[in-house]
């Protein structure tokens, strides 16, 4: 058996009287996609700002490698490997790629803060960095806000990984692109897989792109885990039942009969 | 044309829509071109109408004395508007700089420490100033309030203090006749002594530069050009070569991506508040050791201006984009319509504020256009 990068035990968390997550089990492995699935409000945003350092667990244990940890802030996360590409990427449209790329870790000569950037090391840099992920950037001198969404999503992968992030954490990344930048982005994702030494935890609503890159599934459902295992274990039937809570197909068709009935007594 | 359905020999890819641009378009998309272009026009206008004297030594001199005083304050505006924020308080910083320096050269040190000296007057001054500064970031940083109110206050609270120390320890709102302190003190003429006397001595040997008895006719230019050049070199430096300078831009950008990157965007932003009462500080050093008098009204709506010239010069209102040598040329178009009325007597001086108004609301068309262009129209 591998070990697990990542290992959740019985994870916790309350906010006042509400339990957002009731003991959650999970494990994330190198060189996987790991769909983590669920309704809104089941839980998925809380689980990832726990494992990205935003939120402190009120029970249970994240183990990175084995060791236990225990996050005080996001910066902790990132060093112990865990890298958050969130849905507004942290990106600063006017900047210019490369400066988007190092911002808030540029390379430079002399003292902190006023160190001359080394501009064409990190040019460079980022231009290797950006075709290795798939992206040929003809100028990374050009400012962020003429890149394609699918474009800056990559870039803000690509900055995690070259900044050491070892599993990655992609909150809802296909959400709010068109059709082909999906594509771009899930093909980045395949790409990532293929390099076998990072995790990858991918957050989404869509059940067709969960299929296209997933490995290994975990369903949530008002804060516990409902379900989960490799992609060649759950049948497409059983995908969309978990990904709904357990709510069968058939008694949604009914829900909605009978709110076209009430519809339709009120307006006679 | 190839039929529908066939295979493309070369397939688009998006790095394709980015139009790849030479020499001369890149100038193009420079944030200073409008403001040179302006600038140029309105040298040569200038010379045209004034037949010349708006540039002959004397009027080199009295053009880059207003310039440099505009270049001072309107680079430390500019830097802290790329950052994201405004400082409304710059023109009564400089009231009260100025209150500050003159009153310790004529009333000695607070507390009964003894007479100062133009160095201890001008460093407790800088000390104050930086300070002051300091409280306003800081107020700004962890109030969450916008800077333009913060600031605002500071306009009114420091023009009062300003008079009211004036009042209450010199009975009068100013101060005048303090000793030429720039004839001995070497501190006080870095401020308000001259500069570049070498080029005023080789205009002269080469021909120019001549009184009517003959002899050389101005000795040099206002200390305070070299103070705008040195603000402007430095900032300069910082903003588009250090790791500081990411940081500005990343602050002004859009500061919650910078700070899940990393940037510490409170201690910028504090940080370039006190660089501009820092540059309100020199502005008033130069002012009180050149003309050895000090006046509670000083430094009135030069926060404005010094906006406006950052603006004209193509620093966004927004914040995350600008340019220092853009903002120079912008020191330089409005100190010499300033002084036009000087060199063309026909005109009326008010026609300054006239074109201010007009170059501001052009520049703001442009600037709105650039960012579109750079950020794909978002």
């Amino acid at each position: 058996m591998v070990e697990p990068l990542i290992r959740v035990r019985s994870l916790v968390k309350q906010f006042g009287p509400f339990t957002a997550l009731n003991g959650i089990d999970l494990d994330i492995y190198r060189g996987e996609v790991h769909a983590l699935l669920g309704d809104n409000g089941a839980g998925k945003s809380t689980l990832i700002r726990l494992l990205s350092g935003l939120y402190r667990p009120d029970g249970g244990q994240i183990f990175v490698e084995g060791k236990p940890m225990r996050f005080r802030s996001p910066r902790d996360a990132s060093k112990a490997g865990i890298g958050t590409v969130y849905q507004e990427l942290a990106l600063n449209p006017l900047m210019s790629v490369t400066r988007n790329f190092f911002m808030g870790r540029e390379l430079f000569w002399g003292t902190k803060p006023f160190g001359l950037l080394r501009m064409q090391e990190m040019d460079q840099i980022t231009h290797e960095e950006m075709i290795k992920i798939g992206i040929d950037i003809s100028d990374p001198r050009q400012a962020v806000g003429t890149m394609s969404g699918g474009q800056r999503q990559t870039l803000a992968i690509a900055r995690a990984i070259y900044f050491g992030a070892k599993v990655l954490i992609l909150d809802e990344p296909t959400s709010a692109l068109g059709l082909k930048q999906q594509m771009e982005v899930l093909k980045t994702i395949v790409r990532v897989r293929g390099r076998g030494d990072i995790a990858i935890i991918f957050i989404t609503h869509n059940e067709l792109h969960s299929k296209l890159v997933a490995d290994r599934y975990t369903f949530l459902a008002l804060g516990e885990v409902i379900g989960g295992g490799l992609s060649e274990e759950l049948a497409g039937e059983q995908v969309r039942h978990l990904m709904a809570g357990g709510v069968e197909m058939k008694d949604l068709v009914k829900e909605l009969a009978a709110a076209r009935n009430e519809t339709f007594r009120h307006a006679s | 044309m190839a039929p529908i359905g066939s295979t493309i020999s070369t397939p688009r890819v998006e790095a394709d829509r980015l139009a790849r641009t030479g020499g001369l378009a890149n100038l193009k998309r420079r944030p200073e071109i409008g403001t040179f272009l302006v600038m140029i026009a309105v040298v040569l206008a200038i010379a045209f109408a004034s037949h010349g004297t708006a540039f002959n030594a004397l009027g080199v001199k009295n053009n880059l004395s207003i310039i440099a005083q505009f270049g001072i304050i309107a680079t430390g505006a500019s830097l802290l508007m790329v950052a994201g924020e405004f400082d409304l308080s710059i023109g009564s910083m400089i009231g009260f700089a100025g209150m500050s320096m003159a009153m310790m050269l004529k009333w000695g040190l607070p507390f009964g420490l003894g007479p100062a000296g133009p160095a201890s007057a001008f460093l407790i001054t800088l000390i104050m100033t930086l300070a002051l500064g300091w409280l306003i970031g800081t107020i700004v940083v962890h109030s969450r309030l916008s800077s333009f109110i913060v600031t605002l206050a500071f306009l009114f609270f420091l023009r009062g203090i300003t008079e009211v120390c004036f009042r209450g320890i010199n009975q009068s709102t100013q101060i005048s006749g303090l000793p030429d302190f720039k004839q001995e003190s070497w501190f006080a003429a870095v401020f308000g002594g001259e500069s570049f006397q070498w080029l005023y001595s080789l205009w002269f040997r080469l021909g120019g530069n001549v009184n009517r008895s003959g002899l050389q006719w101005v000795t040099g230019l206002d200390a305070r050009v070299v103070w705008w050049i040195a603000i402007a070199a430095v900032a300069y430096l910082v903003l588009s070569r250090t790791q500081a300078g990411n940081w500005i831009y990343a602050t002004g950008d859009n500061r919650e991506s910078a700070r899940a990157n990393g940037v510490p965007v409170n201690k910028v932003r504090i940080g370039l508040f006190m660089f501009t009462a820092f540059c309100a500080t020199i502005f008033a050093a130069c002012q009180v050791f050149d003309t050895n008098t000090a006046d509670a009204g000083k430094g009135n709506l030069k926060e404005l201006e010094a906006i406006a010239i950052a603006v004209v010069g193509g620093t966004l209102m927004t914040g995350g984009f600008g340019s220092v040598v853009g903002v120079a040329f912008g020191a330089i178009t409005f100190g010499l319509v300033a002084n036009a009325v000087f060199f063309i007597p026909a005109i009326d001086g008010s026609y300054y504020r006239v074109f201010v108004g007009i170059m501001l609301l052009i520049a703001v068309f442009l600037n709105e256009s650039v960012r579109k262009r750079i950020t794909g129209g978002i």
